[in-house]
């Protein structure tokens, strides 16, 4: 399968001196295109840090980061605008929907290529597309306080699925669902992931969801470790 | 492409309108100040222009008839008549009193203009019902703003006036309503004694043998009567011909009648420079404050919006969009709750001007300088959430 996105040896130290700390100690991951990994590892182990430097929120202190066949890290930004990087190549998923609420459900969803400069009704129509397929097309007018938690997930969804990015990074986008929809939550990524060739990587610490996974990273101390699904060790304590 | 600001507007636009309601009262407050510094200057210009008067001839080396007391003889007006390049003169008194009316006390200013001849500067000009006054004695004309009606009867001092007509924009500089009298009633009004004092008077003067010599009587009658005479005025107005260079008179009579003699322009100077002065200085820092409040609120506002945006905004930069769709968003509403409180200002300030005691004017051209000044303020006013927008770590929405 064709690369998603691959990290070779990121570290992240925060501070200097005896302040200094190791957040990441030298992350490898690769995760291919329609590919769903999850990213699991006990609090303060580092799960934040590894997805803003995924995310270009934050900058690594060294190592390599590759989306595609593009180099966007080699212990520096490859790329000049991290804001059009995460616009045109990284969807996010959060632990709340975080939609906007003054926006109605087509708009939010087609606030990314609108802004991007794509004409309104192509825009519009793109999303609606979406919507049909993720089921929520019914909500297409409604106003995010309007939907139900699940309908707001999907949408959410939606938004990171909309600018057809390579990579999308879902941080605990089941914490707020129950069980049932927790689990239609990530077989829809799953789906959407085939779909549009997309790179998942979902950072949980829901242990329902975790069997579903094909692939696993745990992350301990600042370093990733692959693991099987159905052999890793339950966090003590859980978090972002 | 798509408007963040308005739709964030149309989304709350309840919370959104009230918020710009309430500014807009004070947008109100605001242009009524300024309506009310207008109104006095208008008030000013509406007395010279009422007055008729191309000069102002008074007592010398004062700043009279309106910003400083001012006595001549009423004689003074022949000689000037006389005098080339002047058409008309006419004496004038100007006295501000409180008059009773019903159960209401009201403040106005009594004219006392010459009526022998119609036209005569001084005389009431804008007569909006009624006649002028044609008697010699009893008659008044009164502005329609001191709440008299034609027919009623004023007491002015020990005597009864009829109205007998009625005025519109006759007011003084500081906006009490005109009445007019004929000039020996406003003279009566002004300068004749009570009955006590005209005995003390006469007491004092029987007892002084220097106006009261031994085996002279008519001294004392003669000095009485000269005491109890009221032939002065306060100002004399001219009117020029047509030829005439109002300077060129108004120099004439300063070398040959030794007064002092004002034209338009220097009155004009006089009333707003000198008699409005401090009024003008008082208001244009209430303007100033009131600038400064709109401002701060204006600016604590859409502050307080952006920070109850902050996870919205830091998700939307996360998603890429630019610091400067969030810096118009924030911008674009900022400007738009100046459009309304300006909007709403306007209304405000139209509606409850005409209940202000004193004439309040709101020019157009306030109105245009008040919308570029609401505009500036709330452009400048955004800058603070901009501030806090542009700060906004994308990383927010990610938490951890």
């Amino acid at each position: 399968m064709a690369e998603g996105i691959t990290l070779e040896n990121v570290v992240k130290t925060y501070g200097s001196g005896e302040t200094k700390v190791h957040a990441l100690r030298g992350v490898d991951m690769n995760v291919a295109k329609g590919e769903v990994v999850g990213l699991i590892g006990p609090s303060g182990s580092g799960k934040s840090t590894l997805l803003k430097c995924l995310g270009a929120v934050i900058e690594p202190t060294s190592g390599k980061m590759t989306i595609g066949d593009q180099c966007i890290y080699d212990n520096r930004w490859k790329v000049r605008d991290l804001r059009a990087l995460r616009r045109d190549m990284i969807g996010f998923i959060f632990q709340a929907p975080y939609l906007i609420p003054f926006l109605d459900v087509t708009d939010n969803v087609a606030l990314l290529p609108m802004l991007a400069g794509k004409p309104n009704a192509a825009a519009r129509k793109e999303a609606r597309d979406l919507l049909d397929a993720l089921d929520v097309a019914h909500r297409a007018a409604a106003v995010p306080s309007q939907l139900s938690g699940g309908e707001q997930q999907r949408v959410a969804i939606a938004r990171a699925l909309i600018n057809r990015p390579p990579v999308i990074l879902a941080d605990e986008p089941t914490a707020p669902l129950d069980g049932q929809r927790a689990l239609a939550v990530v077989g829809l990524l799953n789906d959407m992931a085939r779909q549009f060739d997309t790179a998942i990587i979902i950072v949980t610490h829901d242990e329902k969801i975790i069997p579903t996974f094909k692939r696993l990273y745990n992350i301990r101390d600042g370093q990733t470790v692959e693991e099987t699904p159905g052999h890793h060790a339950p966090a003590a304590s859980v978090g972002t | 492409m798509i408007s963040l600001a308005g739709r964030d507007i149309l989304h709350g636009w309840g919370k959104f309108v009230l918020t710009g309601v309430g500014l807009g009262l004070l947008i109100g407050v605001t242009l009524s100040m300024a309506g009310v510094y207008r109104g006095m200057v208008d008030d000013a210009q509406a007395l010279l222009d009422n007055s008729r008067a191309d000069l102002w001839v008074v007592q010398k080396d004062t700043l009279g008839p309106y910003a400083e007391p001012s006595s001549l003889t009423e004689d003074s007006e022949r000689p000037i008549q006389a005098m080339r390049g002047v058409a008309q003169a006419a004496g004038v008194t100007y006295l501000t009193m409180q008059i009773a009316h019903g159960d209401m006390d009201v403040r106005v200013m009594v004219v006392g203009a010459e009526m022998g001849e119609p036209g005569l500067p001084g005389q009431p000009t804008h007569l909006i019902s009624g006649r002028q006054i044609v008697r010699a004695h009893y008659e008044a004309v009164a502005d329609v703003k001191t709440g008299f009606a034609i027919g009623d009867r004023v007491k002015v001092r020990r005597n009864f006036y009829t109205i007998v007509g009625l005025t519109s924009r006759m007011v003084s500089s500081g906006g009490d309503p005109m009445l007019f009298l004929s000039l020996k009633d406003a003279q009566a009004a002004q300068f004749q004694k009570d009955s006590d004092a005209i005995v003390r008077q006469r007491a004092r003067t029987a007892a002084n043998p220097q106006l009261n010599p031994p085996g002279n009587p008519a001294v004392t009658q003669a000095v009485n009567a000269v005491q109890s005479g009221n032939t002065n005025v306060n100002a004399v107005l001219v009117t020029i011909t047509p030829d005439a260079n109002p300077d060129d008179v108004a120099a004439a009579i300063r070398r040959w009648q030794r007064l002092t003699v004002y034209t338009r322009t220097e009155m004009e100077e006089i009333l707003v420079q000198k008699l409005i002065a401090n009024s003008a200085k008082q208001i244009a820092m209430f303007l100033v404050i009131l600038s400064i409040v709109s401002a701060a609120i204006v600016a604590f506002i859409i502050y307080t919006m952006t920070i109850g945006k902050i996870r919205e905004i830091a998700v939307l930069k996360l998603i890429g969009t630019r610091n400067r769709t969030i810096s118009w968003m924030i911008l674009q509403q900022a400007l738009g709750l100046g459009l309304i409180g300006f909007i709403v200002g306007k209304i405000a300030a139209s509606m409850w001007a005409p209940f202000f005691p004193k004439y309040v004017l709101l020019l157009s051209s306030d109105s245009i300088r008040g919308f570029v000044a609401v505009m500036l303020i709330c452009t400048l006013a955004s800058f603070l959430a901009i501030q806090a927008a542009i700060k906004v770590d994308p990383a927010e929405a990610i938490g951890g």
